[in-house]
């Protein structure tokens, strides 16, 4: 009742403790239904370790709490978003439904974050691909590579060097004429 | 501990900068209801942000509820966070009320019990 604090927790209630105890390297059963329902502790625990000070400790019981909320986060915004798209007869959930759906459901606050976030991924991989296919065509001009990307590229990328390598060639002398 | 599966080698490039798996995200989103056919691939992405920002917030809320309880009534001071104060913090919030049952259904004493003691 009103005494300790998570020492109170009943190893026989269903829901407990007990499922995420055995869901380590040994029980692959139970780790695979844990699998499909919750995300890592691990990871749960290192976001909410960044949201404390730096002496603040959690206990497991509150983690484990956590990362049953969040997967309910989830499947909270996820419906909400479903039912719109039913709505609209739409089959994809999309990310502007999400973001709907968490503003419908009072956590406007996360929006502008979560813009943000993915304006900077989107910017982060398409600069990402850019670099991977720089990477490749330089390779393509120094040597014929066994990468297996390249047996799709390869004769592409190779004829487009070639191109650029004339092109090159063809300036100079007419910069030099200039 | 992993399991390669059909995503895997797609979603394992992308899983680096975010701080939770796209995959196991993607499963609880089509858990949650049957209507849930196709998920956009930008949908776990926002999805693993949202936790991070809701996991904190949760946190915190959890860890100010455990602050003001400590001056009220612990004689020795706490500095761990328990399941009483994240129930706590769900119950006193509003936007969190859709987890209210969550936290009140298995152990409902001791969470009402750490409020009104």
């Amino acid at each position: 009742m009103a005494d300790g604090h998570g020492s109170s927790r009943s190893p026989a209630s269903p829901n407990g403790g007990g499922s995420h105890e055995s869901g380590g390297d040994q029980s692959p059963r139970s780790n695979v239904r844990e699998q499909d329902r919750f995300l890592p502790i691990a990871n749960i625990s290192r976001i909410m370790k960044k949201a404390l000070p730096a002496n603040g400790k959690i206990a497991k019981d509150a983690k484990e709490t956590v990362q049953e909320c969040v997967s309910e986060f989830i499947s909270f915004i996820t419906s909400e978003a479903s039912d719109k798209c039913q709505r609209e007869k739409r089959k994809t959930i999309n990310g502007d439904d999400l973001l709907w759906a968490m503003a419908t459901l009072g956590f406007e606050d996360y929006i502008e974050p979560l813009k943000v976030y993915l304006a900077r991924y989107r910017e982060g991989d398409s600069k990402g691909t850019a670099k991977a296919a720089d990477g490749s065509s330089k390779r393509d001009g120094m040597q014929p590579g066994p990468n297996s990307q390249l047996a799709h590229q390869g004769s592409f990328s190779q004829g487009m060097n070639y191109v650029n390598s004339q092109g090159q060639h063809m300036m100079v002398p007419m910069q030099g004429t200039d | 501990m992993r399991q390669a599966g059909a995503y895997s080698g797609i979603l394992s490039r992308k899983t680096g900068p975010h701080s939770l798996p796209l995959a196991r995200i993607k499963k609880i989103m089509k858990k949650s209801s049957d209507d849930v056919k196709m998920i956009s691939g930008e949908a776990p992405i926002i999805f693993s942000k949202a936790c991070e920002l809701f996991i904190e917030e949760l946190t915190k809320k959890a860890w100010i509820i455990m602050t003001k309880n400590n001056n009220l009534y612990e004689k020795k001071r706490r500095s761990t966070l328990h399941k009483e104060d994240v129930a706590s913090a769900i119950i006193a919030t509003d936007v969190f009320d859709f987890l209210v049952t969550l936290v009140t259904h298995d152990d409902n004493k001791v969470v009402i019990g750490h409020i009104k003691k």
